[in-house]
């Protein structure tokens, strides 16, 4: 399995929560897990803002250093350096949406190629310009160009936030597979709420389904 | 078409446009950049123009122009953008032109930070710019809300020939909500025959201008707007109420801030203290009918917001004298807890003192 797994997607397309529960699965696996912050894109919202529980399940953070954590600049944390060649590390890459966040990934380009990682294209069908096979095709070829590595397996994130159903997974999962078709490449798992495992329960199947907590909880909600 | 889950800097701009918003003239900042990017990809797909100005100055200039010929138009900023807009906001009002002017507050004074604030209240309702002027302010609390609020805001604009502003804290810009665009209300609004399009030699010529050289004329002008202002204030007072019926003590907030309230006054209520919640959509006009309605029977007000004191103002110029006015608030970008809210609840009410009085 690789080593390296690099989370890209559509803006909003709900990598940042992924990319959490990823780190804290993994690190039930390996002793060092570390979750790198690349995204330059979102003022707020990101895994650095949930620093407080990395550091109890005693995951590394890599972001920029916390005076500079709501800067509002496009920094990225040199630390990544040490985490990618060590290879008894588990890396987990959360970068920016669309091929503006995609653009911190390139620079690695040299860093990583022989490290094989595995590029991942979240999908949330609900979201503007990626509810069409069109939008998500031309989405992900621009991330590529950006990222500068080609997408390796595609997640299927469809969701509505806390309304959302069963309809609107599976919808969302009926455009990836087409797009897994089109492009030939594997869609991976769907990724659903815990909030709805009852309902998803059939589903999961005939279709490897990750249930996910939501981390980025707003100051109204429990 | 069904529920999307949108950003609500994107809701914004997606309303706008389904509103029949063609032109936008902005320049990025944080937190509100997104709707900035969202208006550059959609604005080309409905036949609209999107322009990135080289400063908010800039942007604000050309959507007097824009406006001036009629079409529905906006910009959006963040608080040290929207504050070099108010220049040309005291000009749309001069001149009478509709548009809307979106604000999406960060922290300051200065330039502070990108964190959430609502410490811009001052600046919009007590008039940011020059001379003697109100603008209509609508405050959403919801994502869907942005979406009705929008579309009101492009016809209250029309209807007065007024700029109008829409506000909301950084968080209500960058936050996920399910969304639905449903079918937009349409309302009567007046024909638009003092647009300059050119003549055609049919009728007399058409300047759009805030100059007045003379002094009679330019106090006339005025009145004519402070009428206007009483108009407006007659007919778009926007305001929610929540368990205000049997309220002792009535809490005031507006936008995000206004759901953190609605949880503390859950919590306050199962702790046996009747609490309610007035909540302005309108900052300008200010709501003041559910002030008059209850300030003769609650105990006091408490207005809980993102700065160090700004509505309250208000607040006590509703209450005027009648009731006790108290204050809870965070600045600098910190958004309020639920919990400090209840805390802040419970010290004006009263704590253990108050359940003793209800142990009987």
């Amino acid at each position: 399995m690789n080593r390296i797994t690099i989370l890209t997607g559509h803006f909003g397309s709900g990598k940042t929560e992924i990319a959490i529960n990823m780190a804290l699965n993994e690190k039930k696996i390996h002793n060092k897990t570390a979750i790198n912050d690349l995204d330059i894109i979102n003022p707020y919202f990101r895994s650095r803002d949930v620093s407080n529980l990395f550091e109890l399940q005693d995951i590394e953070l890599i972001a920029p250093a916390n005076r500079l954590a709501t800067s509002d600049l496009p920094i990225v944390s040199g630390e990544i350096y040490r985490v990618l060649h060590d290879h008894r590390y588990r890396v987990i890459i959360d970068a920016g949406g669309d091929k503006d966040g995609a653009m911190a990934l390139g620079q690695y380009y040299h860093e990583w190629k022989h490290l094989e990682p595995e590029l991942l294209f979240v999908l949330n069908a609900n979201r503007p310009y990626v509810s069409t096979l069109e939008g998500a095709r031309y989405c992900i070829e621009e991330i590529e160009k950006a990222a500068r590595l080609k997408v390796t397996g595609i997640i299927n994130n469809s969701n509505i936030g806390n309304e959302t159903g069963m309809a609107d997974i599976l919808s969302g999962y009926e455009l990836c597979s087409k797009l897994s078709k089109m492009l030939s490449i594997p869609l991976l798992y769907t990724t659903i709420s815990v909030d709805l495992k009852n309902e998803a329960n059939s589903f999961a199947k005939s279709h490897q389904v990750r249930f996910i907590k939501r981390y980025m909880k707003l100051p109204w909600e429990g | 078409m069904g529920k999307v889950l949108m950003k609500g800097n994107e809701v914004i701009a997606e309303a706008a446009v389904q509103a029949g918003c063609k032109y936008f003239f902005g320049y990025p900042i944080t937190p509100q950049s997104e709707l900035v990017a969202y208006m550059a990809r959609r604005l080309p797909e409905v036949g609209g123009l999107f322009l990135q100005a080289e400063s908010e100055i800039a942007a604000i200039n050309m959507v007097y122009g824009a406006a001036g010929t009629g079409v529905r138009v906006m910009t959006s900023s963040s608080s040290p953008g929207f504050s070099l807009k108010q220049e040309g906001i005291s000009y749309l009002v001069g001149s009478e032109l509709p548009a809307v002017v979106v604000n999406i507050v960060r922290g300051g004074p200065g330039l502070g930070n990108i964190q959430p604030a609502q410490s811009d209240y001052f600046q919009v309702t007590k008039g940011g710019g020059h001379g003697d002027y109100n603008i209509p302010v609508l405050a959403p609390a919801s994502l869907q809300e942005i979406v009705e609020l929008t579309n009101e805001a492009f016809d209250i604009a029309d209807r007065y020939r007024t700029p109008v502003i829409l506000m909301g804290d950084g968080m209500l810009g960058q936050m996920m909500e399910p969304v639905e665009f449903g079918e937009r209300t349409h309302s009567e609004l007046p024909e638009k025959n003092w647009a300059t399009t050119g003549t055609r030699g049919d009728g007399p010529r058409r300047i759009i201008t805030s100059l007045e050289l003379n002094a009679q004329s330019l106090e006339t002008r005025n009145a004519a707007l402070q009428k206007k202002f009483a108009r407006i204030k007659e007919n778009e007072v926007r305001y929610e109420t929540y368990q205000t019926d049997d309220a002792d003590y009535i809490m005031v907030a507006f936008g995000t801030v206004a759901r953190i309230t609605m949880n503390a006054i859950s919590k306050a209520r199962q702790e046996g203290i009747k609490v309610g919640l007035i909540r302005p959509i309108s900052l300008w006009p200010f709501p003041e009918k559910p002030f008059l309605e209850t300030r003769d029977v609650v105990k006091g007000y408490i207005s809980v917001e993102m700065s160090a004191g700004q509505m309250v103002e208000d607040v006590r110029l509703a209450v005027n004298g009648h009731a006790e006015v108290d204050f809870y608030g965070r600045t600098g970008g910190v958004v309020p807890t639920q919990e400090e809210i209840y805390q802040k609840i419970l010290s004006v009410a009263g704590g253990s003192r108050y359940e003793h009085e209800n142990s009987f």
